[in-house]
């Protein structure tokens, strides 16, 4: 049984959305403000809110995120 | 680091062989533990099966960096970039796999029944959200569109994950979100306009 907090989840659709396509170019550079302690929400604020509503993007964000932490030092030589 | 990467993965550099290969390598690697990560969604894989979908990762997303090399701005750490492109791969080739093993009845609109979403009311006490429910269920029925319909009873109401949706619709992830979005505004200003409002600001609006 839903109750008003379940659907107000269920039916999320905020204000400035960005989409999931305005997320793409810009994923690299969004991790990188986190991994440097900065918020991504100032300079990106419609995909932080995206990111939030949007389980498929957020996956490859978390996965972008996870992967520059742990491979992120790699040289070519 | 990354004027380096960039210097040597062209093919003219005399270290290009040895950077493509380095890069393909660390490429394998992070398609491999996020194939892990995501584990979850892949029960019937074994472990040698996602050694070779990290290795299918890898040389498709190093496809798309070689072709792309030219676009990096320097804006992130080359390697960021790079796993940008390793990432979106395992996502579509995750879609891809969940998708050819999906029971037809999760997203086939034919078998798109809606859940009774009041099941399990109490009597009296929430009688309330029982018509909420109610009127929720009649605008998905009567106010979304076909698309919208078939898109948010498979993603809000079935779980079905918004790629495999899209490769079943033959659409992509952005046109789908965009249905979902639409029609979760459509049922809240329904649900609004019933005097049932989610939130203080649609019950001033
Ligand atoms: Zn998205």
């Amino acid at each position: 049984m839903m109750d008003v907090r379940e659907l107000d989840e269920l039916l999320r659709a905020q204000e400035g959305d960005a989409g999931c396509d305005a997320g793409v170019p810009i994923m690299d550079q969004y991790v990188e403000l986190e991994l440097r302690g900065e918020d991504p929400s100032e300079r990106f604020p419609g995909t932080a809110i995206h990111l939030r509503v949007c389980p498929g993007c957020r996956a490859d964000h978390d996965g972008v995120l996870e992967a520059a932490r742990r491979f992120g030092g790699v040289e070519p030589d | 680091m990354s004027r380096r990467w960039v210097e040597q993965l062209h093919s003219s550099h005399p270290r290009y062989e040895q950077a493509a290969a380095r890069l393909h390598d660390v490429l394998r690697r992070a398609a491999l533990h996020e194939l892990h990560r995501r584990r979850a969604l892949l029960p019937s894989l074994a472990g040698p099966e996602l050694d070779d979908v990290a290795q299918q990762c890898a040389h498709d997303a190093m496809l798309n960096v070689l072709a792309r090399i030219d676009d990096f701005q320097g804006l992130s750490r080359f390697t960021t970039w790079a796993y940008k492109f390793v990432i979106f791969e395992v996502s579509s080739k995750l879609a891809r796999h969940t998708w050819q093993r999906l029971p037809p009845s999760r997203t086939d609109p034919e078998w798109a029944e809606l859940p009774d979403m009041a099941a399990g009311v109490r009597p009296g006490e929430q009688a309330e959200n029982r018509e909420r429910l109610g009127v929720l269920r009649n605008a998905i029925e009567q106010d979304l569109t076909p698309r919208q319909r078939e898109v948010f009873v498979a993603i809000a109401l079935n779980d079905v994950p918004i790629d495999v949706l899209a490769l079943q619709l033959d659409s992509n992830r952005n046109a789908i979100y965009k249905n979902l979005f639409d029609a979760r505004r459509k049922l809240r200003g329904c649900l609004a306009g019933a005097g049932y409002p989610l939130t203080d600001e649609e019950a001033q609006a």
